[in-house]
């Protein structure tokens, strides 16, 4: 599935015209708990099955989603560029070998986020929204203008929360910003099902009794993460991968491929981990 | 002024700095200096809560900065160290409530109750970050030893120094049987990337979470192994040659991490 | 630093620093609400300061630029002929403004209700600088559900609660980071989450769980009550007097929290004594 070229589709005259995209911006309030891994690992895993997907990253200045992609040799042109008119929009996205359906516009890095007008960054997620099935923001950490930014355009949100008091708290005041116009889900990152058994972590009842979102999906913790993000390969693609997995059925749940409840990761017995995997 | 006023900042989230910022002061607490926290993280406050003092919060900076109370109102005492103290940030406003101007004033006026003030920054570079390093004389620098977190610490570390502020490095959350096997970077890689100096390495521990839940610093754990690497980074702070434990003793680590979870 | 402050229906602008740079700093404050506090009226404490007339003439002009009218001025003696000579009325040194005995044209109604609203925020600070005041002389939290050392008089004067103020009713859950304010009582259909503000001048309701701070009776009405139907506040304040919940997590189902000899007290709502006790 990774190796096949696929044909993006030429619009011919007479088709049925294109249903708008949808614009998703992936955010926490917090940093640090996987905004940028889920963004490459959801689009990945999105373009797999087939959608066009672009992956836009709005954190000018300390742009990540490149690497996390293992894109970052290819970057030449960025959001600021194609917002200033310096180049096209086409000039400016970076195709994935990999995964021929994704593209990815990256953020400036040697430039800053009150740079980027807030106006001008939703009319581009209009524009993104009728080439692409799927438009998804990394959104930066915080609430500040860059956070402004990121959400301007978007009508449904990913909040990403790890089972952590101040996580819970950060993503409850992005929920209050996000507003009640929003579709807002919530995925659960880097849970470890033995430390909740053990009381040294929150359940993912506990932060949905927080958070009152609807699940989109629960990740556990894996090491093989840290190591996919330093190489620039999505786990998204590693068929192996259990976090990979979680990643897939997400996006299932987000095309409407799945509509089953999404699975909690359960605690590995002793053979489990000796048999199954990586863990 | 007497204090040193020490920003700690990272420019990516999630690398470890309230929790540094917490156990670092605490750390310095209990060798007898006088210390006061000062969380910048206006509108995602998290400081109080790494600290157990959520409950007691009764005015925060940002009414210090409006004239509301004074600043002595507002600084919580923590209820294990008599030389800790914490000035809370707001939850209800956001960082545009106040200037670098109004900041680098109170950290002034802190400047002369306590030995050190340390001043938690929030993630990223925009306003709330021009404001945690605008009372400041020096910045230690968190990083996680993985790339994204390394690119962006050498973001900001450029922006310190075009502040003149000095940069120290700590490198938080590293995995020794990671680097080993290649799937981390070393310290010395690190380092050499970022050309800071260094001022701690501290591994990665399963309970700093629970800890960091609880509201109690691992720091004050009697005999934890955390709680020694911070008391050893704060007589660095101070001054002192101390070397770095040597992270490679594979068999203490390697039963270490086995037996957790 | 310069400060603007409710008193009453008017603002009192604290300047601790030349005119001209109080004036910029106040145009900054306020570029980002303009009509904030349009309409009002107001009046300077000039502290020690004494200013050439001309910059107070300017000052004043900076405020009538965000529609405040700059009626008089507080300060030294010689202030008073300063202020004769630009047309400001000269209010003595004293820190309270007598702006009551001066003339002026009946406020609109939706202006008085902002000022109010503002001086309730104003009048919960100096509620909590008394709390924070007994805090210190005494024990905080812990198990109990009481902070107030005894026998500290309290310096508030109780407001009444002015005739056709409205009960706030808010349906749905309030995040971290959100805040409401009212004159009045204060209803909430939805959770109070950890990090949202409750500030009343009379009771507050929330049916749902109250995890946030809640402060009751704000303007020093100690009869105010904080009912919920799970009350696990990070705080909870009624007029004066704070207190912290405990440790204890066990759901104990609806319960009503009031002041009785000078502490919080908390009892599950079936026992609640809901009678309307007269003042000590």
């Amino acid at each position: 599935m990774i190796n096949q070229v696929v044909q993006d589709e030429v619009p011919v005259a007479g088709d049925v015209p294109r249903v708008r995209g949808r614009a998703i911006v992936v955010t926490s309030g917090k940093g640090g708990v996987g905004k940028t891994t889920t963004t490459a690992n959801l689009g990945t895993a999105l373009a797999a099955l087939g959608a066009s997907v672009v992956l836009v990253d709005a954190d000018v200045g300390l742009r990540n989603l490149d690497i996390v992609l293992g894109l970052e040799a290819r970057v030449r042109h960025h959001v600021l560029d194609v917002l200033e008119g310096v180049v096209t929009l086409d000039e400016a996205l970076v195709t994935d070998k990999r995964v021929p359906k994704l593209r990815l516009l990256a953020a400036a890095q040697t430039r800053e986020k009150d740079d980027v007008d807030t106006a001008a960054f939703r009319d581009l997620i209009g524009t993104l929204r009728d080439r692409f099935d799927y438009v998804l923001i990394d959104c930066p950490a915080g609430i500040e203008k860059g956070f402004v930014n990121a959400i301007a355009g978007a009508d449904e949100a990913i909040v990403v929360c790890t089972p952590e008091v101040a996580a819970v708290r950060d993503a409850d005041r992005v929920v209050g910003l996000l507003g009640d116009d929003r579709k807002v889900e919530l995925i659960v990152n880097r849970l470890r099902p033995a430390l909740v058994r053990k009381g040294k972590m929150l359940s993912v009842d506990d932060v949905n009794d927080i958070l009152h979102l609807p699940l989109l999906g629960v990740i556990a913790d894996a090491p093989d993460v840290i190591v996919s993000t330093n190489r620039g390969q999505p786990v998204a693609l590693d068929p192996a991968s259990e976090v990979g997995e979680s990643y897939r059925a997400i996006a299932r749940r987000i095309t409407g491929q799945d509509s089953a409840a999404p699975e909690i990761p359960r605690e590995k017995t002793f053979l489990g981990k000796l048999f199954g995997g990586r863990s | 002024m007497s204090a040193r006023r020490i920003v700690l900042t990272s420019g990516k989230g999630g690398v470890g700095k309230t929790t540094t910022t917490a156990n670092l002061g605490a750390a310095l607490a209990k060798s007898g200096k006088r210390v006061v926290l000062v969380d910048a993280d206006i509108g995602l406050r998290n400081l109080d809560l790494v600290l157990g003092v959520e409950k007691r919060i009764v005015f925060d900076l940002v009414e210090v900065v409006e004239g509301r109370c004074q600043l002595r109102q507002a600084l919580i005492k923590d209820k294990r160290l008599e030389n800790l103290s914490i000035l809370p940030a707001a939850q209800t406003r956001d960082k545009t409530a106040i200037s670098e101007l109004q900041m680098t004033e109170v950290i002034e006026q802190l400047g002369a109750l306590c030995d050190y003030v340390l001043i938690d920054c929030p993630a990223g570079i925009e306003h709330g970050f021009r404001n945690a390093i605008a009372g400041a004389g020096e910045a230690i620098v968190v990083t996680t030893p993985e790339v994204s977190a390394i690119r962006d610490a050498d973001r900001v570390i450029g922006k310190l120094h075009e502040r003149g502020l000095p940069v120290r490095l700590i490198i938080n959350r590293i995995r020794p049987e990671m680097v080993r096997s290649g799937d981390m970077l070393g310290v010395d890689d690190v380092t050499e990337i970022l050309s800071a100096e260094l001022l701690g390495i501290v591994p990665d521990d399963e309970e700093v979470i629970d800890t960091t839940n609880r509201g109690e610093p691992i720091a004050l754990v009697a005999e934890s192994r955390l709680g020694a690497i911070y008391a050893k980074i704060a007589r660095r702070l101070e001054g002192e040659l101390v070397p770095f434990t040597t992270l490679g003793a594979p068999s203490f680590f390697e039963r270490l991490f086995r037996k957790a979870g | 630093m310069s400060s603007v402050r409710g008193r009453g229906r008017n603002l009192e602008i604290a300047v601790d620093r030349a005119l001209g740079a109080a004036a910029e700093e106040l145009r900054t404050q306020f570029a980002g609400r303009p009509d904030f506090y349009r309409g009002s009226r107001a009046v300077a404490n000039l502290g020690l300061l004494e200013p050439p007339a001309i910059e107070l003439a300017a000052f004043r002009d900076a405020l009538a630029e965000f529609g405040i009218v700059l009626d008089g001025v507080c300060g030294g003696e010689s202030v008073a002929q300063i202020a004769a000579e630009v047309d400001l009325a000269y209010l003595g040194v004293a820190q309270v403004a007598e702006v009551s005995a001066m003339p002026r044209k009946r406020q609109q109604r939706e202006v008085r209700l902002s000022d109010d609203a503002r001086s309730l925020i104003a009048d919960f600070a100096g509620a909590r600088a008394d709390m924070v005041r007994r805090r210190v002389s005494g024990p905080v939290g812990g198990a109990a559900t009481v902070v107030a050392a005894a026998g500290v008089a309290i310096p508030l004067q109780p407001r009444p609660v002015p005739a056709g103020v409205a009960t706030l009713y808010h349906r749905g859950t309030l995040r971290g980071g959100q805040a409401l304010h009212n004159l009045g009582n204060l209803v909430v259909v939805g959770d109070v989450n950890p990090g949202a503000e409750l500030v009343a001048s009379g009771d507050i309701v929330v049916f749902g769980a109250l995890r946030g701070v809640a402060h009751a009776g704000a303007q020093g009405d100690r009869n105010a009550r904080v009912i919920a139907l799970e009350l696990a506040p990070t705080q909870l304040r009624i007029a004066t007097v704070i207190a912290t919940s405990g440790a204890d997590r066990t759901k104990r189902g609806p319960e009503h929290a009031s002041i009785v000899d000078d502490r919080i007290v908390v009892v599950p709502f079936a026992e609640a004594e809901l009678k309307r006790e007269s003042h000590a």
